[in-house]
């Protein structure tokens, strides 16, 4: 059957307008897996016991949980856990938005999945095979499983989702770059729902490639430092979000709004602030997110960059260690870690003015920055 | 009337292939029929079978340091072809956005050793670099580097629907004025992990692949990457660029329903065919060729052909379908990238490719297989259609820079 056709493409001309939505958080990380905001209480980084390490090695893990006692009936005995996570964090974020796929036209429903490593457990486990029983003699039920696009795969199968499916990446803004895509989807007339995703998982060759490169921070090696004290803490987990198209005919309008996605704009260089003003037209936001790359000094020319853009006056969440150690995923959890304080009341920002900017900087003068308008 | 804003336009075209180095030798390559697909042994211990590499890549792959992997010298090679056909200058390219797709990723520069010992292996000389090379992020950053290019950066990976999905997602890019200009495709190289993958699952025609044959036994890898540059008519108007092509349409669709099969009766592709139509706002008939995925492989192919009857049912006359796949290979994150670039040929020189090797066509009454010699005949509307692994599809519509 040929899906519901929509007008012809419509370009965004109005990039001020905020018409997209975020109305379903999910996510599975340290705190485990929930729905919703997330508690403000940071997780402490725990004790890697997955594999064999030469003495205590720590980081910010998501903890062992059954997917099924979560979600009802999902099946992931043969999947990696980056797409077992993705399927939960979907489902979580579906069920937050009050979203019943039954009464959506699921040919309208896009995926989009932001990775840097993608499935590094299943990866790790294919060049095992290949060690074992030589080229020749490896897995054919983990190659496919392999894929970096394999979690968004699974998401759209498990939820009967035929629109497109994304999977992105991109050095330092790979969560930004899937909020924009999506973004993007929306507003051209691709999708009238998308379910944004981004997160990565901890392997050993991941996380000895940190220690290697000499940038844990000391909290890793050691339950007594603080994860305050600098370096980075990798971190494992997924964030999703549920975005929708204002006025989309599919989809319930009266739907609950976290917060409304205007413009995004990322580059590898140029001049940030002139751009970030640019696309932000008349209005200053009076609160800004910070998201990061991960590297240790990620946050002080971010806020640089904050100030520069909205004055001194503007309140600026820095971010949170645990979502720095996702490193170019991150951005997701800063914006619902973000979310979570001023939504919690945590946070106050100038009254009737409730532009926000979700920000991030990189070594490399890269930048990338969303627009948002919060309740 | 045409909307200059809103009407993309392809104004360079970067090609490494089996071929060798650009899309006039693609096209005098494909022209004569000539086939890609050698016998190939050790690309891994005790692999035998049937490959299209690109060789000499060395010679044209110049100032590369040990971490960049295969994948990033193919796609900035590319790149550099695609840059050098647009006929602008370098700097023209310095604010523009890049979106690269590709599967393999820096796995080239790595073997089993690092899964068994994997600090060992990091500190082997050059380990680090090495395995900073592995996440598919980093073709497009290699891209950016080489060349100075410091818009937005995207990278795609989405199995073999990859490149085509590049090319989609730029359009919207510049749609959206994230960028006027992008640097669009897809580049993978040979890989002894993709070659076991594939291998393993059976899915290896150990001789030269027979797409869309009734006696078909599966795919050849190949290697390769193309770069489109893509831009608006508004901007490449006002900038004087020499317009190849027009992107007509773009759709991205999922079948949402196995890891590795397609959908029997290729709903999902017939649905993506339907809405790039759509946008393209051209009816099936107006179609003239189908540059399809046409993998080889028993399942993909029946299922495209449903598609196709699907898609293009009403047509006065059965739609010019070939896999190019004969020629050159499966080029997996490149295959859609490498594919357009052979549709945008196509278009400009007017000539229906046929699929090699084919004798005894899939009984589908709605295609006309095309077979034998290349068909020359005006062709102002060409599609070029890409699937991959986890239901995946996306659709391109071509037409002529002239029109």
């Amino acid at each position: 059957m040929t899906p519901k056709m929509t007008s012809n493409i419509t370009p965004n001309t109005t990039q001020n307008v905020p018409d997209v939505a975020i109305t379903g958080i999910g996510s599975v990380s340290p705190y485990g897996p929930l729905a919703g905001l997330i508690p403000q209480s940071p997780p402490e980084p725990t004790t890697i016991t997955a594999w064999k390490t030469a003495g205590l090695r720590r980081a910010f893990l998501v903890p062992p949980f059954r997917p099924a006692s979560v979600v009802p009936g999902l099946k992931t005995r043969r999947l990696d856990r980056l797409s077992a996570w993705a399927l939960v964090a979907s489902s979580l974020a579906i069920k937050d938005a009050g979203i019943d796929l039954n009464q959506v036209d699921r040919s309208r429903v896009a995926v989009v999945f932001a990775t840097a490593f993608g499935c590094v457990d299943l990866t790790e486990a294919f060049y095992l095979s290949a060690a074992a029983n030589g080229w020749n003699g490896t897995d054919p039920s983990t190659f496919p499983e392999t894929l970096p696009s394999a979690p968004a795969s699974h998401v759209s199968m498990f939820q009967g989702l035929r629109g497109p499916n994304v999977t992105v990446s991109n050095k330092y803004f790979a969560g930004e770059t899937a909020l924009i895509q999506a973004a993007s989807l929306l507003r051209n007339r691709h999708a009238d729902l998308a379910i944004v995703l981004a997160g990565d998982a901890i392997a050993p060759t991941l996380y000895s490639w940190y220690e290697v490169a000499g940038l844990l921070s000391p909290a890793c090696y050691n339950s007594d430092a603080l994860p305050q004290a600098g370096g980075f803490i990798p971190s494992e987990g997924i964030a999703a979000l549920v975005m929708q198209r204002s006025g989309s005919s599919d989809v319930r309008s009266e739907a609950r709004a976290y917060a409304r996605i205007g413009s995004g704009r990322w580059a590898a260089g140029g001049e940030a602030a002139k751009i970030i003003q640019q696309m932000l037209g008349d209005s200053v936001p009076s609160l800004t997110v910070c998201s990061g790359n991960g590297a240790p000094c990620a946050t002080s020319p971010t806020s640089a960059l904050a100030r520069q853009i909205s004055g001194d006056g503007a309140a600026i969440i820095l971010p949170q260690a645990f979502a720095l150690g996702l490193a170019g995923t991150g951005a997701l959890f800063h914006l619902i870690l973000g979310l979570s304080g001023k939504l919690g009341g945590e946070l106050r920002i100038r009254p009737g003015n409730g532009q926000a900017l979700l920000l991030a900087t990189a070594a490399d003068n890269g930048f990338a920055a969303l627009g948002l308008e919060l309740p | 009337m045409t909307d200059i804003h809103k009407t993309i336009v392809v104004t360079g075209v970067g090609v490494v292939s089996p071929y060798g180095l650009g899309l006039d030798c693609l096209q005098a390559g494909m022209l004569s029929g000539k086939s890609c697909l050698v016998p190939t042994k050790d690309l891994y211990p005790g692999f035998e079978g049937t490959t299209a590499p690109v060789g000499e890549l060395a010679l044209l792959a110049k100032n590369f340091s040990s971490r960049h992997s295969r994948t990033d010298q193919l796609a900035a090679v590319a790149a550099g072809d695609a840059i050098a056909n647009s006929g602008s200058d370098r700097s023209s390219f310095r604010e523009s956005g890049i979106v690269m797709a590709n599967t393999v990723g820096g796995l080239t520069e790595i073997d089993t050793g690092i899964a068994e010992d994997p600090a060992a292996w990091y500190r082997r000389p050059g380990g680090l670099l090495r395995g900073s090379s592995y996440p598919f992020a980093h073709v497009a950053d290699a891209v950016g580097e080489h060349f100075g290019i410091r818009g937005p950066r995207c990278a795609i990976s989405v199995a073999c629907a990859s490149g085509a999905m590049a090319i989609a997602l730029a359009a919207n890019m510049l749609l959206d004025g994230a960028a006027s200009i992008i640097l669009a495709g897809g580049s993978d190289p040979l890989c002894p992990f993709t070659l076991s993958g594939f291998n393993s699952l059976r899915a290896l025609d150990p001789n030269p692949c027979s797409p869309f044959d009734q006696n078909r036994k599966g795919l050849n890898l190949g290697e390769g990457s193309a770069v489109l540059i893509l831009e608006t008519l508004a901007g490449a108007s006002a900038r004087n660029a020499n317009i190849l092509a027009v992107l007509r349409g773009w759709a991205m669709t999922n079948d949402a329903f196995h890891t590795t099969a397609p959908q029997q009766q290729g709903s999902g592709l017939a649905d993506c065919i339907h809405l790039s139509m759509d946008m393209a706002e051209v009816s099936g008939d107006e179609i003239g060729y189908v540059n399809a995925h046409g993998t080889g492989t028993p399942l993909n192919d029946i299922a495209e052909a449903n598609a196709y009857e699907a898609a293009f049912r009403g047509r006065n006359h059965p739609i010019p379908v070939s896999s190019t796949k004969s020629y050159f290979g499966h080029c997996l994150g490149a295959a859609g990238a490498l594919e357009a670039a052979v549709t945008i040929m196509a278009v400009r020189a007017g000539a229906l490719l046929p699929t090699l090797r084919l004798t005894d066509p899939i009984d589908s009454p709605g295609v006309d297989w095309l077979r034998g010699e290349v068909k020359r005949q005006p062709l102002p509307l060409a599609m070029s259609v890409s699937s991959g692994f986890g239901g995946s599809n996306t659709v391109l519509i071509f037409g002529s820079g002239r029109s």
